[in-house]
């Protein structure tokens, strides 16, 4: 069974005055393990459809089943829950919480979820070892470079132990050295514990690492090619 | 960590946070002084008058405030005095013969309450022999001494040792006269008191109005003035058919003002809370405004809208409450350095003295104000919280996140 099944998903803005047809009858299979890129240019759909199965935004109609379970039909506030349980979000402006340590930004998440002082520290230290930061951990993001903020982001979303994680642009705002490293911790990752990461992006460098690449254009897929 | 969040979000912008902080105390500094000094005031005058006269009880025979006739004497005032002075919740004890008259002088004449009193008990009652600004009260070696307020002495243009003749009506209804000799001048807070009060020998009186002892006004001082309603009840059966009052049925626009301060004082700062309630919302908005992307982003990651409410909540709470102890510390430093010291507004004395209030103030305030405020604080940042923190979960995460 596919970790993410998504069937006949519209999402029509403006339904009222001039509307906007911004995701059009999309079927979309997505397994665990995947390191899967949804490209396509400027307002083809792209953010809307990661918000749709982020649980950020809902369908007009059409359904999203991860791990079996509909989740268009979750009222606001499970929905909420179910975000904070089973996906993991990375921002293209990597939103830190800049009063926050770095070890802190990450144990929120965990806090969040009811987690113990105790296991929150354990976690954080070791997600942000894990994506080369060990030594910064006390550090509050305004001390650190873009490519590390954005590594804190990508820890912050492993924090809560998702089913998969979403990327939105997240190379968008970094230098090539700071994207690759990026993108080879993401892998690393992918391979290491079997994280599926979901990007929107328009990034070259993220499309040539990605094993499936979803090409959206006017809401409709256009292209579904894996490598 | 949320709580922790919200205190470390409130220094986020440390000038904008300062600036509000600034100014509630600086709010709470004006109000909280400006009530003291009002308090201290209308203390004193009660203090004062209370001091000056009045007493904390009085007793009357009950039609004698009618027309103040000199026949509508206490029936067996001199067996109520001395069953009062035996009360052990009773301080001191002044029976007064109370007569209407005309004093003059070669210079003038003027309409006077001549107040016969014992000068030792009277004394011990009120603190006329404090406020001598010459002289001696009534303790002479002349014949009909009198102590005449210094308002009165410039009137009648009279000196130590100048004579002045009183007269009265008599017990029969006929005119009394008494010769007199001034041997004190007294210059209370009241220069209408000054004015209007001439005190002698109530032994000289009874021998020229040939005349077992008569009072008219009995005067009691207490030793706690919180038992006053208690004794007042106690007093009343002891007196029975006589009028007994306290300083507050006696003086009702003192009790008023006294009464109406401590609500005033409440009101003031209510005042100061609800326009500073506007001055921290706004903060708060700006604040809010400023973080849409990551309240946004809060919201997204799993965050739950009651807990974006409570984290706005407490950093408005953090926010006043850290501007309104700064304040009230301040205030209470102030308050307690000025109340030791006093305020000295001797320039504008003679405007205080009208009011019967001393220019001498000493500022203070009932420990309970300080309490009711920090409640009042936590309410006013509760309500100065709501609209940003509506504003804030009423964002959608999608849109919050790609606002700039």
């Amino acid at each position: 069974m596919a970790l993410i099944e998504i069937k006949n998903l519209n999402k029509i803005y403006n339904t009222i005055a001039v509307p906007v047809h911004a995701v059009k009858d999309v079927n979309l299979l997505i397994d665990k393990g995947e390191f899967t890129a949804v490209v396509g240019p400027s307002g083809s759909g792209k953010t809307t459809l990661l918000n749709i199965i982020g649980g950020l935004d809902k369908p007009t109609d059409g359904q999203v089943i991860i791990d079996g379970r509909d989740i268009t039909k979750l009222s606001d506030s499970k929905m909420v829950d179910y975000r904070l349980k089973n996906i993991g979000f990375v921002f293209q402006s990597y939103n830190l919480i800049p009063v926050l340590t770095a070890r802190e930004n990450i144990e929120f998440i965990m806090l969040l979820q009811g987690e113990n002082k105790q296991k929150r520290d354990e976690r954080a230290t070791e997600l942000l070892k894990a994506v080369g930061l060990g030594d910064r951990i006390d550090t509050r993001p305004a001390m650190l470079s873009g490519g590390q903020q954005q590594r804190v982001a990508v820890a912050r979303a492993l924090a809560s132990k998702p089913s998969f994680v979403l990327a939105d642009e997240p190379t968008a705002n970094l230098d090539s050295a700071s994207a690759e490293s990026l993108l080879d911790m993401m892998e690393e990752l992918n391979k290491k514990y079997d994280m599926t990461f979901i990007f929107s992006t328009h990034d070259s460098r993220v499309m040539k690492r990605a094993r499936r690449i979803i090409t959206l254009v006017d809401g409709k897929i256009a292209d579904d090619k894996k490598s | 960590m949320l709580i922790a969040l919200s205190w470390k979000n409130i220094w986020r912008n440390k000038k904008r946070s300062l600036v509000i902080i600034m100014a509630i105390t600086s709010g709470l500094w004006g109000g909280l002084f400006l009530n003291a000094v009002w308090l201290g005031m209308v203390e004193s005058m009660v203090e004062t008058a209370i001091s000056r006269n009045l007493a904390h009880i009085q007793i009357h025979q009950p039609q004698f405030d009618q027309d103040r006739d000199i026949r509508k004497h206490i029936a067996d005032g001199d067996g109520i005095y001395r069953s009062l002075t035996a009360h052990n919740s009773i301080g001191a004890v002044s029976a007064r013969t109370l007569i209407n008259g005309m004093a003059s002088s070669p210079a003038s004449a003027y309409g006077v309450n001549i107040i016969g009193v014992n000068a030792q008990n009277e004394a011990n009652v009120c603190d006329i022999t404090t406020n001598l600004q010459e002289g001696v009260f009534l303790d002479s070696k002349y014949r009909n001494p009198a102590v005449v307020g210094a308002k009165l002495a410039e009137r009648l243009n009279l000196n130590l040792r100048s004579k002045i003749i009183l007269s009265f009506q008599n017990l029969q209804g006929g005119i009394n006269y008494l010769a007199c000799r001034v041997v004190g001048i007294y210059k209370t807070n009241s220069t209408q008191f000054d004015e209007m009060n001439l005190y002698v020998n109530q032994a000289d009186l009874f021998k020229n109005l040939d005349t077992k002892p008569i009072f008219h006004e009995i005067a009691v001082r207490l030793n706690a003035i919180d038992s006053l309603d208690a004794v007042k009840a106690k007093i009343e059966n002891i007196v029975p058919g006589q009028l007994v009052e306290t300083w507050k049925e006696i003086a009702p626009e003192l009790a008023y003002l006294s009464d109406m301060m401590d609500f005033y004082a409440y009101f003031f700062i209510g005042i100061i809370i609800a326009a500073l309630i506007f001055g921290i919302t706004n903060t708060m908005l700006m604040s809010v405004v400023e973080r849409f992307k990551e309240i946004g982003m809060l919201m997204a990651i799993g965050m739950h809208k009651s807990k974006v409410f409570i984290m706005i909540l407490a950093e408005t709470v953090f926010l006043s409450l850290t501007g309104g102890i700064i304040g009230i510390v301040i205030s209470a430093v102030t308050i307690l350095l000025t109340g030791y010291t006093g305020i000295n507004l001797s320039f504008i004395a003679v405007s205080l003295e009208s009011f019967g209030s001393a220019a001498m103030l000493y500022p203070y305030l009932p420990l309970s104000i300080y309490f009711t405020l920090v409640l009042l604080i936590v309410i006013a940042a509760v309500l100065a919280s709501l609209l940003p923190a509506y504003k804030a979960i009423r964002l959608l995460p999608a849109e919050a996140i790609r606002t700039n």
